[in-house]
């Protein structure tokens, strides 16, 4: 199969990172794919935040209520956020969610693509998360973060590898 | 560049498709693509209609304005949100971004399989909603249409117009 159709199929949440820089190159690169996602009628009513900031980051790893530890050894962390004063009016205006999570998923494609380790985390709708978010970054009130997606260079190390006990293989007859 | 990349970078919408048929090993993987979509905490919770019957392809056109190319269409995905499989409350909402990140997932593997295809929007509009699942017929209540995706053949006559793409809406540390 094609290595786009492959790329597709084989994207998993990655949540341990190295602690090491992804480049500004690459985050272009993945921002970019972001901006080529649909959205209704065109409007395109997104915002992309990119925190590079380790104050923040860190800050971001230890809020309540969010899963979002994984951010501590992230490089950066994208913000994906709906601008409610670019959006379609009046019912249709809800559809930046839909818009905006196309983006989050060619956001999550491009850094599996480049090799970059993201997992989405979810804000919207949660109102409390919206609300921390909001407060922590200085969002105005018609930027609606939607999530948060922490991004790093992937750590082989993996935490859920669990200790083997050997000791149950037994060669010929049981021994005690 | 790397082939996905540009899959992402000039997937565009089409809206007009050739008569050929697509085969059943290419929508299942079409759906294998929308399968594999992350999902809040792993719930999966969408569902795949896929429509090849063309009486129920141009009902559906007929009761959908902004779908009416469903009928020229071989097939359509239906992504709809199953509701008994979401959250218990504040957190039911998610199912929206799970079925839009896996109806993107159709999309760009359709664009990579050398297919046309586009999102039409059903959900939240209550009349779309509707109208779509009385085209279907035996859409349960909890199940809830997102988007409806005619995909075919694209026909070469479809030119569509350069997209621009803003890069003012990127902001480093801050708003
Ligand atoms: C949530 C959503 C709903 C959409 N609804 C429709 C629709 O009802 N009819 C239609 O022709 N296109 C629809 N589109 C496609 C957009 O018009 C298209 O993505 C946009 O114009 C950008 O063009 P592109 O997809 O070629 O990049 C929809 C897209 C999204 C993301
Ligand atoms: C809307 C949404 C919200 C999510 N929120 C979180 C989160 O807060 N923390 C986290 O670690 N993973 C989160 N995830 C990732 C899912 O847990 C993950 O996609 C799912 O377990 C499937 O695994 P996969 O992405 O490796 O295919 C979220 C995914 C989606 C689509």
């Amino acid at each position: 199969m094609n290595e786009a159709y492959n790329n597709i199929i084989t994207r998993r949440s990655i949540r341990n990172f190295t602690g090491e820089i992804v480049s500004k190159e690459i985050i272009d690169l993945i921002l970019e794919a972001g901006l080529a996602a649909p959205s209704a009628v065109n409007k395109q009513p997104w915002e992309i935040l990119v925190v590079e900031d380790r104050e923040i980051l860190d800050t971001i790893a230890n809020l309540e209520g969010f899963y979002t530890k994984m951010t501590k050894k992230a490089s950066a962390a994208i913000v994906v956020c709906g601008n409610t004063e670019k959006t379609l009016p009046g019912l249709a205006q809800i559809y930046w969610v839909q818009d905006t999570s196309a983006m989050t998923e060619n956001i999550l494609l491009a850094s599996h693509a480049l090799g970059i380790g993201a997992v989405w985390t979810g804000v919207y709708p949660s109102v409390d998360r919206v609300k921390k978010v909001s407060e922590l970054l200085d969002l105005p009130s018609h930027i609606i973060p939607l999530n948060i997606i922490p991004i790093g260079v992937i750590s082989n190390e993996n935490t859920f590898a669990k200790e083997i006990d050997k000791s149950c293989i037994h060669y010929g007859k049981w021994t005690k | 560049m790397n082939e996905t990349l540009n899959t992402i970078f000039n997937r565009r919408s089409f809206r007009k498709y050739s008569d050929r048929k697509i085969d059943k090993k290419t929508i299942d993987l079409l759906i294998k693509a929308g399968l594999s979509a992350p999902s809040n905490v792993n719930k999966m919770t969408w569902e795949f209609i896929i429509i090849d019957d063309k009486k129920i392809l141009e009902k559906i056109a007929t009761v959908t304005l902004y779908g009416k190319m469903t009928k020229d269409a071989p097939i359509a995905i239906v992504v709809c949100g199953n509701l008994d499989r979401a959250l218990p409350g504040e957190g039911a909402d998610f199912w929206v971004q799970d079925c839009s990140a896996a109806t993107e997932n159709i999309l760009l593997a359709a664009h990579s399989l050398g297919l046309g295809a586009v999102w039409t929007g059903v959900y939240p509009t209550v009349d779309r909603i509707r109208n779509v699942s009385k085209a279907i017929g035996n859409v349960p209540l909890n199940i809830i249409p997102l988007a409806l995706i005619p995909i075919g053949y694209p026909i070469d006559e479809e030119i569509l117009s350069e997209k621009q793409l803003p890069t003012d809406r990127v902001h480093y540390n801050g708003f």
